[in-house]
């Protein structure tokens, strides 16, 4: 579904991915962890490309993105986004933010556009908040409203990136909850997070970065009970707590 | 959980609110008061000649007229370029964001009187013989002047409404312009439906300060040969006898001026004020450019 093959990225002089390799089947929910600045939120970004890699393929659905001739706009439908901060458009209410793609993008008729909006803000939890503005929900809300305006697009697969890192602890469970039945219902999903209970109920594997590289990759109980590495033994002991 | 109780329905956007109306009622009582009460009081003196009140209405009413005429001028394209020159400020390209940069630089850095002595002096020359020929031929040449002296305040201005519209651009988080990215938007779908609308909202109420800062500024024009209240309002003056003339007329006069130009700017501002209402949107409130 997603192959991602030798990926290189710099900053400027930062070297933030060095030769990334992993594979990601249909249905499957990865998580990857990692210590911050190890490059998690860089690879994510590679493949939709907000970022571009300096060298490396990426592939979806066995096509190459990467490359010259394929729009940029049309990777990012094949792939929908989460991001740590929300990023709600402020000025649009719940169901425009979340019919906007579908009009604009996809070209789908305004009526029935929101009627599939009201559907996916069903799904998350937040039929009757259609109408709040961004600022009159709860981070919680927010992100699940930056759910269903990505799961609108339907995309082949989901990118969350520490979709649960900027949310006070009251609100976690409520995204986890919506991630969680997203990956039982067969999305096939990319998430950055230090989530332990989710890494261990919904993901199929994990992956473990470390400046740059991926040190470590298994199950959650590999990973979190049995690390071989010892970079990836010291992190887990840290997270852990 | 949410529950239907903690879901409150949004009311469509009032242009006129409760708020609103207090202003009008406001409005509209300080004019009439104005025309009937203290205009006749501070004239009572003249009230004896009827001729001095045909002169006055006169020159008050050509006065008036010429100020609008080169506000109208002015002020919707100062907007225009204020706009154009703070999104070409922002922009990654260099060769938008530099000429812009003098420009604001350029017309901020200069007093608006040299920019309307520059222009009454030399601005016709800047027009196309051609042009000149076929679309301003019924005008004077005086009066052409007076017109792009007009135009280069709109463009002292601009420079500020630059700067207003730039912070405006810059205080769209970067986040917004991601989330649209990864949405599939193009980049220009992404400026129209998420980047400008934020804009719009964050520059309006810096923007009615300047606007109002611009009404005033036309008052310059009466320094060269403008037609506006300030310049009639002195012309008359001078055609008065000046012996004998009462001190307290000069003081009539120039007061009736200044309660004008606060009555246009204030309707000004307050229309601008109904604008961001209308546009009210949680989040995007109170945040000072």
């Amino acid at each position: 579904m997603i192959r991602v093959n030798d990926i290189q990225k710099h900053f400027g002089a930062l070297h933030v991915l060095r030769g990334i390799t992993f594979e990601v089947q249909k249905g499957e929910a990865i998580v990857i962890i990692g210590p911050s600045g190890s490059g998690k939120s860089t690879l994510l970004r590679c493949i939709n490309l907000l970022v571009e890699p300096d060298s490396g393929q990426v592939f979806i659905d066995g096509v190459q993105v990467n490359r010259h001739g394929i729009r940029h706009e049309w990777v990012r439908q094949q792939v929908g986004m989460v991001f740590q901060s929300f990023n709600l458009f402020t000025h649009l209410t719940a169901i425009d933010n979340v019919t906007l793609g579908l009009t604009r993008v996809k070209g789908m008729p305004h009526d029935k556009a929101v009627q599939k909006a009201r559907e996916l803000l069903a799904r998350v939890g937040l039929a009757v908040k259609e109408n709040a503005y961004p600022a009159e929900l709860s981070g919680g809300q927010q992100q699940r409203v930056a759910i269903a305006r990505a799961l609108a697009m339907d995309p082949k697969a989901m990118l969350f990136d520490e979709p649960t890192s900027a949310l006070d602890p009251e609100y976690i469970r409520e995204v986890l909850d919506v991630m969680t039945a997203l990956a039982r219902e067969g999305m096939t999903m990319i998430v950055v997070t230090h989530e332990m209970g989710f890494a261990s109920n919904a993901a199929s594997r994990i992956l473990f970065m470390d400046a740059g590289k991926i040190v470590e990759e298994g199950t959650a109980e590999q990973i979190f009970q049995n690390p071989k590495e010892d970079r990836t033994r010291s992190f887990v002991s840290k997270i852990l707590r | 959980m949410e529950t239907a109780a903690a879901f409150r329905l949004r009311a469509a956007p009032k242009l006129v609110t409760g708020v609103g109306v207090v202003h009008l009622v406001e409005m509209t009582v300080a004019g009439l008061l104005m025309v009937f009460v203290i205009l006749p009081a501070i004239f009572s003196f003249s009230l004896l000649s009827p001729q001095f009140w045909q002169i006055y209405t006169r020159f008050y009413v050509t006065g008036l007229f010429g100020t609008f005429f080169y506000v109208a001028l002015a002020l919707p394209l100062s907007a225009v370029i204020g706009f154009l020159m703070g999104w070409a400020r922002v922009s990654r390209i260099r060769i938008f964001a530099w000429p812009s940069s003098l420009y604001v630089n350029v017309f901020r850095g200069v007093p608006p009187l040299i920019l309307v002595i520059f222009a009454s002096l030399f601005g016709t020359s800047l027009i196309p013989q051609p042009i000149l020929d076929r679309f301003l031929a019924g005008f004077r040449r005086g009066d052409i002047a007076v017109g792009i002296a007009a135009i280069a305040i709109g463009m002292h201005s601009s420079a500020y409404q630059a700067e207003i519209f730039r912070a405006g651009f810059q205080s769209v988080p970067k986040g917004q312009v991601e989330a649209a990215q990864a949405l599939g938007l193009r980049p220009w779908q992404g400026m129209r439906h998420v980047i400008l609308p934020q804009t719009f909202r964050l520059s309006l109420p810096p923007l009615s300060n300047e606007f109002a800062a611009l009404i005033k500024d036309t008052s310059i024009l009466a320094a060269i040969s403008g037609v506006d209240l300030v310049a009639k309002s002195r012309d008359l003056l001078g055609i008065l006898p000046a012996s004998g003339l009462p001190i307290v007329w000069i003081f009539a006069v120039w007061t009736v001026v200044a309660l004008t130009y606060f009555v246009i700017t204030y309707a000004v501002t307050r229309g601008l004020r109904l604008l961001e209402r209308k546009f009210h949107t949680p989040g995007l409130e109170g945040i000072s450019l």
